[in-house]
């Protein structure tokens, strides 16, 4: 068995691994959102709830959390599967730094454009959704790409709950022929690749969605 | 009756008055231009019509309703009254064309395409229509200028006030900004102007309104504002310039 | 709640253990804040290099370690070196694994730090006659270390939540402990939600440190 049977071998887990990835990343652009847009508009007793979600959820390792809500909870009466149990540990991890980048990039979005936007009649929702979000969205481009690595890098963790990805058939294919240094050799390889491979896509996005003179300043 | 009636409006900052009971009228089709210092107040009475501020006393009336009671339907006030911002404030993610639809598809409900062949229409008005694929970075202040009052003509507005249309731009440009508010005078568009610019005010109004401290000192022409009011502080700001 | 009583109790009984972990955990955080720092200073020096193939190195270096999970890493050295005959103990692979992960990191924050300065003192330096050394070790590296304490520190609270990944390969940490009390009384919830706590306890302790560090050393 050569070095390229086995990343052959480790492709199948592929799959996994990026339906992980992108499940926890899209928990967490969904609670990043919420919580930086019930920050802007200053939801009544938003601030302190998002604050305490945005300190525990940074402040708890991603494993610990994934094992209280996988292994934990039943003990509770409820029965969470693999892919949920990574969605709610990792993702909303994900998703109280997301809420940091995106009140960050909300904070670049210009006053002037949001009142002209009010002067125009709009309701507040309405300028968050068409004024403030999509400029905000650029703005949060690095802070996103940063993010959604991180995720892809905790998404091995998936194995410990019995998600057959990457690193899960590497477990098993070192097991069988013994070989750790090849086998994991290539699962690095193919994270890598995944992660270029995310960097391109991104990139070819921004690319299509750019503004000429936006981000300069 | 006119468009829009000022009744005694006071707005106070803290302890600062920075309204003192102005006293206003706009008649539909004029050109109103109130001019004085920075900080006399003249931004925030313009604010206080479309109510991005909130006045402390007095009326305002606009078609013959009084919208400073909390019973106005703030946005639907705002959709009939155009506002073209000093630094102009365009959506730089959006093209010229899209800036001008946004208003027109979320507000009004209108039709992608309707909004666009509206967008035109306006953008044509004003000589923009070949810059309607471009976005706010690649234009110039008086480009940029010209989109946002196409942005407010194309909601079909009561009135359309102008935040210092000038103060962003060039002596040439400001030029033209008169010009291209007389032309729209000559089209039967109601708008209040305040700046501080009194070239541009000359160009476009024969009688102008002079606001100091939060209170309205006069209501004349320029040339007998500089030469014969009594009051020196006005005619010494008149004369400036002159 | 029912049972935290019986919980606590068993927690108490297993203290000394729980308190042995939680030494391992810090040990290892500070190891590798200190160790990752190290290096991190040595990538980012060879980041700066004038030798076009030092940079591309470096850069290739740093875009690996920050693409790459740092599990697979710690895998690699744990399941995989054995078959060269290589057995390190646990502490010893999580060391390596998380220096050089971590290096790659910290050399990532403080070139960001370094675009942002203006060039204007390293010309002077330059004209002074500095060496490139001198102007790494006395100009350069002072501001950008200045500027880079928010992402270093941040950095460290990664390292203690990330030493509970050391569990997986059999470095008997806090993590791994509370794993242990958690098998004798099945009171999985319980266990996880203390461990839960006990890290955010330490991370609040570390940004309190930080902020203490950042006043001290304000640039004025």
């Amino acid at each position: 068995m050569n070095f390229f049977d086995i990343i052959g071998l480790l492709a199948v887990g592929v799959g996994q691994t990026l339906l992980v990835t992108l499940a926890c990343s899209a928990t967490g652009m969904f609670i990043g959102m919420t919580a930086a847009g019930l920050r802007r508009i200053d939801f009544f007793g938003a601030k302190f709830l998002l604050n305490f979600y945005s300190f525990v959820f940074r402040g708890i390792p991603v494993l610990v959390l994934l094992f209280l809500v996988y292994f934990g909870l039943p003990g509770m009466g409820f029965k969470v599967p693999p892919l949920l149990a990574m969605m709610l540990s990792l993702g909303l991890i994900s998703g109280a730094y997301l809420a940091e980048v995106f009140r960050g990039a909300l904070d670049s979005v210009d006053g002037a454009e949001v009142l002209a936007a009010e002067a125009m009649g709009m309701s507040r929702l309405q300028v968050l959704i068409y004024i403030e979000l999509p400029q905000m969205l650029r703005f949060a481009v690095p802070g996103m790409v940063n993010e959604f690595t991180t995720v892809l890098k905790y998404s091995p963790f998936a194995y410990t709950v019995g998600i057959p990805e990457i690193t899960k058939q590497a477990m098993t294919l070192a097991s069988t022929t013994l070989r750790g240094i090849e086998v994991y050799l290539a699962v690095g390889i193919l994270y890598f690749a995944i992660y270029r491979t995310l960097l391109l896509g991104v990139q070819w996005l921004s690319f299509k969605y750019r503004v000429p003179g936006f981000g300069a300043r | 009756m006119a468009l829009i009636e000022i009744r005694d409006l006071v707005k106070k900052f803290d302890d600062k008055r920075v309204l003192d009971g102005v006293c206003m009228d706009v008649v539909e089709g004029e050109v109103k231009v109130v001019m004085g210092s920075s900080g006399c107040g003249k931004s925030t009475l313009l604010r206080c019509i479309n109510r991005l501020i909130e006045p402390s006393s007095g009326t305002i009336t606009f078609r013959g309703q009084n919208i400073t009671d909390s019973s106005t339907d703030v946005r639907a006030l705002r959709q009939s009254i155009g506002f073209v911002f000093q630094q102009f404030a365009l959506y730089r993610h959006l093209c010229v064309l899209d800036n001008i639809t946004l208003g027109l598809r979320k507000l009004r409900g209108m039709s992608k395409l309707d909004a666009q062949a509206k967008a035109l229409h306006e953008l044509a008005r004003l000589d923009m229509v070949e810059h309607c694929e471009q976005y706010p970075a690649q234009l110039s202040g008086g480009q940029k200028q010209r989109v946002a009052l196409a942005r407010a003509l194309a909601m079909d507005p009561a009135v359309i006030l102008l935040d210092e249309p000038t103060s962003a731009l060039d002596p040439v440009m400001s030029r033209e900004v008169g010009q291209l508010i007389n032309k729209l005078r000559g089209e039967n568009v109601t708008m209040m102007c305040v700046t501080h610019d009194l070239v541009l005010a000359g160009a476009i109004a024969d009688r102008v309104t002079f606001l100091d401290k939060g209170v309205i000192r006069a209501e004349e022409t320029i040339a007998h504002l500089s030469n014969h009011h009594a009051d020196e502080q006005v005619r010494a700001f008149f004369g400036s310039a002159a | 709640m029912s049972g935290w009583g019986a919980f606590l109790g068993d927690v108490q009984e297993q203290m000394p253990l729980i308190l042995a972990g939680l030494l391992q955990s810090v040990e290892l955080t500070v190891s590798v804040s200190v160790t990752g720092l190290l290096l991190g200073i040595v990538v980012f020096y060879f980041s700066l290099s004038p030798r076009v193939w030092v940079r591309r190195f470096t850069q290739g270096y740093i875009s690996f370690f920050v693409g790459m999970p740092l599990i697979v890493l710690l895998f690699l050295m744990y399941y995989g070196l054995p078959q060269w005959g290589v057995i390190l103990a646990p502490f010893s692979v999580a060391l390596i694994g998380f220096t050089f992960n971590v290096a790659a990191y910290n050399a990532a924050y403080m070139t960001t730090a370094y675009n942002g300065q203006d060039g204007s003192e390293l010309e002077a330096a330059r004209a002074q006659g500095f060496s490139r050394f001198q102007i790494f070790r006395f100009v350069s590296l002072p501001q950008v270390l200045r500027l880079s304490i928010p992402a270093l520190t941040n950095q460290v609270i990664c390292n203690l939540k990330d030493s509970s990944v050391a569990f997986l390969i059999q470095y008997t940490e806090f993590f791994a402990r509370v794993q242990e009390l958690a098998a004798s009384n099945f009171q999985f919830f319980k266990a996880y939600l203390f461990a839960a706590i006990v890290y955010l306890a330490l991370v609040t302790l570390i940004i309190l440190a930080a902020r203490f560090i950042e006043r001290l050393w304000v640039i004025p």
